[in-house]
């Protein structure tokens, strides 16, 4: 079906296909991620599964989960909500369903050649930027730019004269991603080593966060809560607010992730501030979201959509306080370099934003295809997985982060460290398969709802037909 | 896109601007979603500027610093004393290092010792190399921090002494503090103009003929 219309003319492909294609592309790098997320957590959990194997080593394995799991899910169901929102924000089509489907196509080029690569131990080496440099530039010229040209040509052609906050932080974090990208792997173009490289590689690191996956799983929640409760944004003052200091706060904290590097003090100093201003942008983003569902709170325990997308509201609580207090000197002194780093990188991926991408693809997929989800009982199951899972990650990390930040500061013997930690692997495996889990239900769900969903009358929405039969 | 200053804290916008961003307010349908003109509420704002404060607080320097290699001269010294040495031969290293504690208590230092306290071992460790660095009369200790077990030259960036070196002591207010106070007010000045371009709050839209929310305000009948 996608190459037949790759090759189709643009006014002959259905409205929404792009969207379609990226929505499912991202539940199956969803599985794929969580399930090599599950495979390595096992292999923390009892040291002697599977070993021997050069390509099935901790070391080869833990980037390219780390890969699918931010460029193959949350960024492809970034697209797919990209694919579906702008165009309806705007009352018009997206700019070209082509460039969308043959974006789509190469973004699962590209990023499966890379994974495969990484795979075999083909890496830069660097956390987050761990592609070679030329799969570097495929990633801008086949992904990034696509993507960002189809956003801003679809907000240029609307028929409105406003612009909704969804769409700002769709054409802004579309353009700040392409610079990040470029900007954030200049050390392996031109070989910058030392602190420069350390530098340039957490300011690539923390803004692929800050300036890509905050504040586009944000802009969803700014257009699933008023959509689905029919309620009006609470205020669009809070939304720049909002935006603005993402923008100003988000994007200058890259240092924070040295403390303890060399850098100059005022670099760090300067640094931890912005760290701790991260909690504006998440004081006005919960607030203003919170504030829309003011009568409508039943929604939050009968409508799906709503509810991943207020849970993961909801986990931006935890994670900014986390976020924002953690990096400062003395704190970061404790935790940094332990699993608590791995528990909130969690809390930041699978849950917090996890949960607003799920809404959205939840929500597109159903509008889009005009069919009722196949089953809201697998819906149910796929949100409590979920949830329960990465609770039982997140407390488990967060527990062995504080044993091994106490064990390195009292000079505990590293094997005494290792064997206190041997529970929470174990619970953390439990969670992360729990995760996996209900990946596969969803995806299963999904494939159902495209087969056998029951039709969506137009002009009704999907949710609305939820409890009917 | 006229701008009037008479009540800035109220509209920076022209009538006429404001009563057109009014009827777009009302009329436009951005995909079935509207949006409402509230403030941010006072309790939000009480938190962001706690977390402005808050932000500095829990960042300076004073909260997680190293320690430098002055504070520990007076310690050093101290080991070499016959009394010192006498009490490490017949009580041991524990004893001694209380003594070489109690001889300090009133050390300008005493603070940051009480903060970074260390054992016989790690003096023994330090002793060597701080000896060294004070050798060089012109040489400042306080220019060095221990980031254990080694005595290096501190991160600061601080002003250039007569002989071309630099200072490398923590100022009381790191100059990273100075661009974020930049950061801050520009991104504070810059959010005020933008939503004080919009109409004031005290108006809020009405979405529908039946949205009876706020009163008879409606723009577009």
């Amino acid at each position: 079906m996608l190459l037949k219309y790759l090759f189709a003319k643009n006014e002959n492909i259905p409205a929404g296909s792009a969207a379609v294609f990226f929505g499912f592309s991202s539940i199956i790098w969803f599985m794929i991620g969580t399930g090599l997320g599950s495979f390595n957590a096992a292999k923390l959990a009892f040291p002697d599964f599977v070993t021997g194997v050069e390509m099935f080593a901790f070391g080869h394995m833990r980037q390219v989960h780390v890969l699918a799991v931010i460029f193959g899910w949350i960024s492809m169901a970034f697209a797919m909500a990209m694919m579906y929102i702008t165009p309806v924000l705007g009352n018009t089509r997206l700019w070209s369903e082509k460039l969308g489907l043959w974006n789509c196509f190469m973004w699962n080029v590209a990023l499966s050649l890379g994974l495969t690569l990484m795979w075999t131990g083909i890496t830069s080496g660097r956390e987050y930027s761990d592609f070679p440099w030329p799969l570097d530039l495929a990633v801008a010229a086949f992904i990034t730019i696509p993507l960002a040209v189809n956003v801003w040509m679809t907000i240029l052609k609307r028929r409105t004269q406003g612009i909704y906050t969804t769409n700002w932080f769709f054409a802004a974090s579309t353009f700040m991603l392409i610079i990040v990208f470029l900007v954030g792997n200049l050390p392996e173009y031109f070989h910058l080593t030392g602190l420069t490289e350390a530098y340039m590689t957490w300011w690539f690191a923390h803004n692929v966060l800050g300036l890509w996956i905050t504040p586009v799983a944000a802009a969803i929640a700014y257009y699933v809560i008023p959509k689905v409760t029919g309620n009006p944004l609470y205020s669009h003052r809070i939304g720049h607010l909002h935006f603005w200091s993402i923008v100003v706060f988000y994007s200058t904290p890259a240092a924070h992730h040295l403390m303890s590097a060399p850098l100059p003090e005022w670099l760090k100093s300067f640094a931890s501030v912005e760290g701790v201003l991260i909690l504006v942008p998440a004081i006005a983003f919960v607030s203003n979201i919170l504030l829309t569902m003011q009568g409508k709170w039943n929604m939050f325990v009968e409508n799906l959509e709503v509810r991943f997308t207020v849970v993961g509201v909801l986990l931006a609580i935890p994670l900014n306080m986390q976020g924002g207090f953690q990096q400062t000197r003395s704190i970061n002194w404790y935790v940094h370099g332990t699993a608590w780093m791995v528990a909130h990188a969690h809390l930041a991926l699978l849950g917090f934003s996890t949960f607003l991408e799920a809404a959205a693809v939840y929500l597109g997929l159903q509008t889009l295809m005009k069919r009722k989800l196949y089953s809201l009982t697998l819906g149910n199951l796929h949100f409590w997985l979920l949830l329960i899972g990465f609770s039982i990650y997140w407390i488990s990390m967060t527990m062995a982060g504080l044993i091994q930040g106490a064990g390195k500061i009292y000079e505990v013997p590293y094997i005494d460290v290792v064997i206190a930690e041997h529970p929470y692997m174990i619970a953390r495996w439990l969670g992360g398969t729990m995760v996996f889990s209900s990946t596969i239900i969803w995806l299963f769900n999904m494939w159902m709802t495209a087969r056998a969903g029951t039709e969506v009358p137009v002009g009704r929405m999907p949710h609305e037909l939820a409890y009917e039969r | 896109m006229t701008w009037v200053f008479n009540e800035p804290l109220s509209s920076l916008s022209q009538a006429e601007t404001v009563q057109r961003s009014k009827e777009l307010w009302e009329a436009e349908d951005l995909g079935g979603i509207t949006e409402d003109n509230n403030r941010l509420p006072v309790p939000v704002v009480a938190l962001v500027l706690l977390t402005v404060a808050t932000a500095f607080l829990t960042t300076f320097p004073l909260w997680g610093q190293r320690p430098t290699a002055a504070i520990y001269e007076d310690y050093i010294k101290a080991m070499d004393t016959p009394e010192i040495q006498s009490i490490i031969e017949t009580q041991g290293d524990a004893a001694a290092m209380k003594r070489i504690v109690d001889m300090n208590k009133s050390s300008p230092m005493a603070a940051q010792l009480g903060r970074h306290p260390v054992d016989m071992d790690d003096l023994r460790v330090l002793k060597p190399q701080i000896e060294e660095i004070m050798k060089h009369p012109t040489v400042d200790l306080k220019d060095y921090t221990v980031v254990y077990p080694q005595v290096k030259i501190a991160n600061f960036e601080g002003n250039f002494r007569p002989d071309g070196k630099r200072v490398r002591q923590q100022p009381w207010w790191d100059k990273g503090y100075t661009i974020d106070l930049f950061y801050l007010t520009m991104f504070f000045l810059g959010v005020t103009i933008t939503v004080k371009r919009l109409p004031p709050y005290t108006w809020q839209p009405r979405h529908h003929e039946n949205d009876r929310r706020k009163g008879e305000r409606r723009h577009n009948p």
